[in-house]
Order: structure tokens, then C-alpha cells, then sequence
């Protein structure tokens, strides 16, 4: 049997598709703002990639802020419960999850391999990889240098505010001061790092720690966090798959039950309809 | 005769006004683009060349603002709050609530009759109700800041945004031009939610009439009309809302060189 696991997240589409086996393949591509055409798309491309066609997919879950906008999922799942799941089979001795997506962040506390409890902001930019990224474009720069960049710094100049509009008006003056770009960065990473460590502070942290999310592969973040947390955290190979890891296995899970039960799991009638719109896509034809 | 002149360095606008005791006599205002001490030099410069001015001329300069500390010339600062408060008692002394919308800020002040700070409520944890998602929004949807005022007084069905914040604004933004929402909604609901924003600093202070909208936010009568809507209040704009601040710290900088002088002559 196969399943697959769909995470439309604000910035990155994820998808997993994994054999009863165990052995799963992936793909990740930019969301863009159309997602429900886009989707069929990265699908599509998964599914070339994995050799399959899609009639061989036996059950679809999909999660993140676009799951509903996967018209072909058998079950949307919240991005809580993917995360969890796709951590934890990564990590069995996980208590707590700390995941810095572009648009949100969350910590979820996990005992025997369920949520214990979670918190969760995605009504403010700070805390979340978008503040990294406003930085980013302030200073010119891409957002996969910045974190380097910010180890170099002997002296962080202290960000004191933590809105993201009011940090950056910040940045402005002490760039005008005269402080080094790598001291700025490291500052912000710092108040980056305070801000997600008091949210997630909210629900108590305990060993292991795994980070996930875009902002588990910044190295700065992931250093001042450390900092704060006093201990080293766990990340995946690939921090961004979590959700649809989880996904899939949950795909796997529901399916596997409903044979169990002695019925084939319930698949929605649809198919994948050709995109049309983002066309600069290579081709998988 | 005596000139003064009041400077105010915002986060995105430097102004700039010359007065002696008759009352004004000229003001410009210019972009900060990035260099703060530039733009204090070069606006201040602008309006003396108004009124004909040489800067030896001027005996008390004053500055307010978030740019102040880059003010070159000597110059007796004061915090922006008080200088808002003595700039539109100067205006409208009728007022007694003070709703000032800068790039940076969303203020409520409450003032005495003599046009001294009663209280104030500012918004310093976030960004939401101040002017810099004008310009995020603006740049996202393709028009100029100063046409959204007029543009979202055409929508009869304001477009809701959700999340709260400045920078989420425009995420939410893009995904309503994704869906095809018309942009005089999309900038009727931004006006609504900053609105709603500045109504819940508001609320922090027994609002007292009559009200007045200073900032750059009083030129977008878009969002004024949505504030009226939400404060429940009549608001009054004065001539020149961008320049309170500014001749605050002309009235400010005069009342400390006076008190000085009275001072020693003593």
C-alpha cells in the first residue's frame, strides 16, 4: 500500500509519499499564493518522482494552513497533530517540539506519543521566520546567510523591541550608529530566540528538545536558542518534512484501521487536474 | 526680529517649520531615505529658503522625534508626546484628546486646557494602527500611499483582516488579490483594522472632546472616516497635521529658553 502526506504551509509545499514498508520519498516546493492550482503540481511531481500514478496512492492526508485547499485529500489533519506524529517517529524519546515555520511558530508538548499540550502564535510576525525575513530584506541580504553571519559577532547589539516593524525601525538607527551588520544579526537572532523560548516556556520545556520548521535551519537561531535553553537541541535531516511525515503516517494509520476493521478505506472520487498556471515549471511529462 | 525654528525627525519624514512671534512662517517637510542627520540638515534649509531665512538668524532651534539625537545644530529637545500636545493646543486649542498617526506610531493624548500631557496610551509592544502598513499595502497592491484615503472611501465592502499585525497584513493582502478582491476593499479593511487598533488604545483613556487626528494618518481621509466610525467621535484635523510636532518643539524650546533667561535675571 502507499500513502501520502501533504503540508501546504504558508511558504513551502511539503509532500510525502511512503511505501506500508517504511521507506518514503519527498518533495518540497514553494507555495506561491495560488495553492489550489499548485498543488495538483507538486503532487504530480511526487508522484514521477516516486513512479507511481495516482490511483496507486491508497490513502491522502493533508495538513498546514492550505490543507483545505487540497481538493484531492482523503482527511485534513491539523498541523499539530502531523508535526507530533512526523516528530516522534523521528525521535521516540521527544517531550517537546519547537517548530519556527514562515508564518507561525509552536511549541507542543508530546507524552506517550501524543499531545499533551501546545501553544501556538500566528497573529504576530515576531516569533516567526517572517521577522528573519523582513530582517533579511532590510539588510539586503538572503535569508539563508543571515544565521552564518550572525555566529561571527563577538558583541550583539541588544534588539529591544519585539515587534517586527518596530525591530526593524531599530536596525535603521543603530545602522545609522554605526554597528556592524554581523552584531545586528546576531541581536536579532537573540531577540528571535527569547521571544520563541518565552512562548514556548508557556507549556515547559522538557528534554529532548527537537526544532523544526525553516527556522531550524538557521544556524544562528538555532545557537541562541540553545543559549537560552542551556542544552542542544535535536534536528531532523530535513526540519522542513515533519508535517508531512506526520501526515503520511497518519494516512497509513487510518488506512491500515479501516482494513483492520475489514473495510477499504474511504477515498474520495477525485483526480488530479492538469495545472495551467504555473506553467514556468519544469514539466514532468 | 526673533526667528525659531522646530524640527521633527520621524522614522520616515523629516519636517521642518520657521515661526516668530506672529505665528508661522514657513514649513517643508522631506523623505528621511535612510539618512536621518541628512534630512534634518536639508529640510530645515528648505523652509528657511521659504521665508528667506540664513540659519545664523534663528535664536532657538527645537527638535522632537525619533531622529532628534541626529539634529546637528545645537537644538533643545523634548519628547514627542509633550510636542504633539503644546503643537496642536497651538492649533486648535479646543481640543482635549490628541489621536496622533505617525509611520512608527499611534498615540492617544489626553491634554489639559493649558495644553499640558494629561495622559497618554501609546503602542509600543505593536506596530498595528501606525502608518507603516499603509506603505507595505500600498507597494503590495501597485498605488501611492497618498491615493488609498480617496480610493477606500469608494468600497462598500471592506475586506477583514484577521491576524492583527502590520506584517501579516500584507500576506493577507496578497492572498485577497489572489482571490480577486477588489482593491478598494482590500485598503477599506486595512483602514478598518488599523482603526479598530487605535480604538483599543483609546479605549485605555476616557476619550474627552473635542478630538483632533495629528500624523500622517490625519492626510488619509479614508482611515479618518473609519476612526470616526469606531471612536464614535466628531474628529478635527488642523491645517497642517504633519507639522504639530514640530512647532511643539518650537513652543517647548521657547518656554525652556524663556524660563532660563527668567532664571538668571533673577
Amino acid at each position: 500500500m502507499f500513502f501520502a502526506g501533504l503540508d501546504v504551509g504558508s511558504t513551502m509545499t511539503k509532500i510525502v509519499i511512503r511505501k506500508d514498508s517504511g521507506d518514503y520519498l519527498s518533495i518540497i516546493k514553494p507555495t506561491g499564493a495560488e495553492h489550489r492550482r499548485f498543488v495538483d503540481k507538486v503532487m504530480t511531481e511526487a508522484l514521477y518522482k516516486a513512479k507511481l500514478s495516482f490511483e496507486q496512492i491508497d490513502y491522502i492526508v493533508a495538513t498546514g494552513y492550505g490543507r483545505v485547499n487540497v481538493p484531492f485529500a482523503d482527511t485534513q489533519l491539523s498541523e499539530i497533530t502531523c508535526h507530533m506524529k512526523g516528530v516522534n517517529w523521528l525521535y521516540p524519546s521527544v517531550r517537546t517540539i519547537i517548530d519556527i515555520g514562515g508564518q507561525d511558530s509552536k511549541g507542543i508538548k508530546v507524552k506517550n506519543g501524543k499531545t499533551n499540550s501546545f501553544v501556538m502564535n500566528d497573529k504576530c510576525a515576531a516569533g516567526t521566520g517572517r521577522f528573519l525575513e523582513v530582517m533579511a530584506e532590510l539588510l539586503g541580504m538572503k535569508l539563508e546567510e543571515i544565521g552564518e553571519m550572525a555566529l561571527r559577532s563577538g558583541n550583539p547589539v541588544a534588539i529591544s523591541k519585539m515587534c517586527t516593524v518596530f525591530a526593524r525601525q531599530e536596525v535603521l538607527l543603530r545602522l545609522s550608529d554605526g554597528a556592524a551588520l554581523e552584531d545586528i544579526l546576531a541581536g536579532l537572532h537573540q531577540a528571535l530566540a527569547a521571544r520563541i523560548f518565552s512562548m514556548v516556556s508557556k507549556i515547559g520545556i522538557e528534554r529532548e528538545v527537537v526544532l523544526t520548521g525553516g527556522g531550524a535551519k538557521n544556524a544562528g537561531l538555532v545557537k541562541f536558542l540553545e543559549e537560552r535553553l542551556g542544552f542542544s537541541v535535536q534536528k531532523p535531516d530535513e526540519p522542513l518534512l515533519t508535517g508531512a511525515l506526520g501526515a503520511s503516517l497518519a494516512a497509513q494509520e487510518i488506512a491500515q484501521k479501516a482494513v483492520a476493521d475489514g473495510a477499504m478505506p474511504k477515498q474520495k472520487n477525485h483526480t488530479l487536474t492538469p495545472a495551467s498556471f504555473f506553467e514556468e515549471m519544469p514539466s514532468v511529462n | 526680529m526673533i526667528y525659531y525654528a522646530g524640527l521633527d525627525v520621524g522614522s520616515l519624514l523629516a519636517k521642518a517649520v520657521i515661526m516668530d512671534d506672529d505665528g508661522i512662517l514657513a514649513y517643508s517637510v522631506r523623505s528621511i531615505d535612510g539618512n536621518f542627520r541628512q534630512a534634518a540638515r536639508q529640510v530645515m534649509v528648505e523652509a528657511l529658503d521659504k521665508c528667506g531665512l540664513l540659519s545664523e538668524t534663528l535664536n532657538v532651534v527645537g527638535a522632537t522625534g525619533l531622529g532628534a539625537a541626529f539634529v546637528n545644530d545645537p537644538a533643545v529637545r523634548n519628547t514627542e508626546i509633550s510636542c504633539q500636545a503644546r503643537g496642536i493646543h497651538y492649533l486648535l486649542p479646543q481640543v482635549r484628546t490628541l489621536i496622533e498617526i505617525g509611520d512608527q506610531s499611534a498615540r492617544v493624548i489626553k491634554l489639559t486646557e493649558k495644553g499640558m500631557v494629561a495622559d497618554c496610551v501609546v503602542n509600543d509592544k505593536c506596530a498595528m494602527g501606525s502608518g507603516s502598513v499603509l506603505q507595505t499595502i500600498a507597494k503590495v497592491l501597485g498605488i501611492n500611499v497618498t491615493d488609498m484615503g480617496e480610493l477606500s472611501l469608494q468600497s462598500a465592502n471592506p475586506v477583514r483582516f484577521s491576524a492583527g499585525c502590520s506584517v501579516f497584513a500584507e500576506t493577507e493582502a496578497i492572498s485577497r488579490i489572489a482571490e480577486n478582491a477588489r482593491i478598494e476593499d482590500i485598503v477599506a479593511g486595512l483602514h478598518q483594522a488599523m482603526a479598530f487598533k487605535i480604538g483599543s488604545i483609546a479605549q485605555k483613556i476616557k476619550i474627552e472632546s473635542d478630538v483632533a487626528v495629528t500624523g500622517g494618518g490625519a492626510c488619509n481621509p479614508g482611515l479618518v472616516k473609519m476612526l470616526e466610525k469606531t471612536i464614535g467621535n466628531k474628529l478635527f484635523l488642523p491645517r497642517e497635521p504633519m507639522f504639530s510636532g514640530a512647532i511643539g518643539a518650537v513652543l517647548m524650546a521657547l518656554e525652556k529658553v524663556r524660563m532660563e533667561k527668567l532664571c538668571c535675571s533673577n
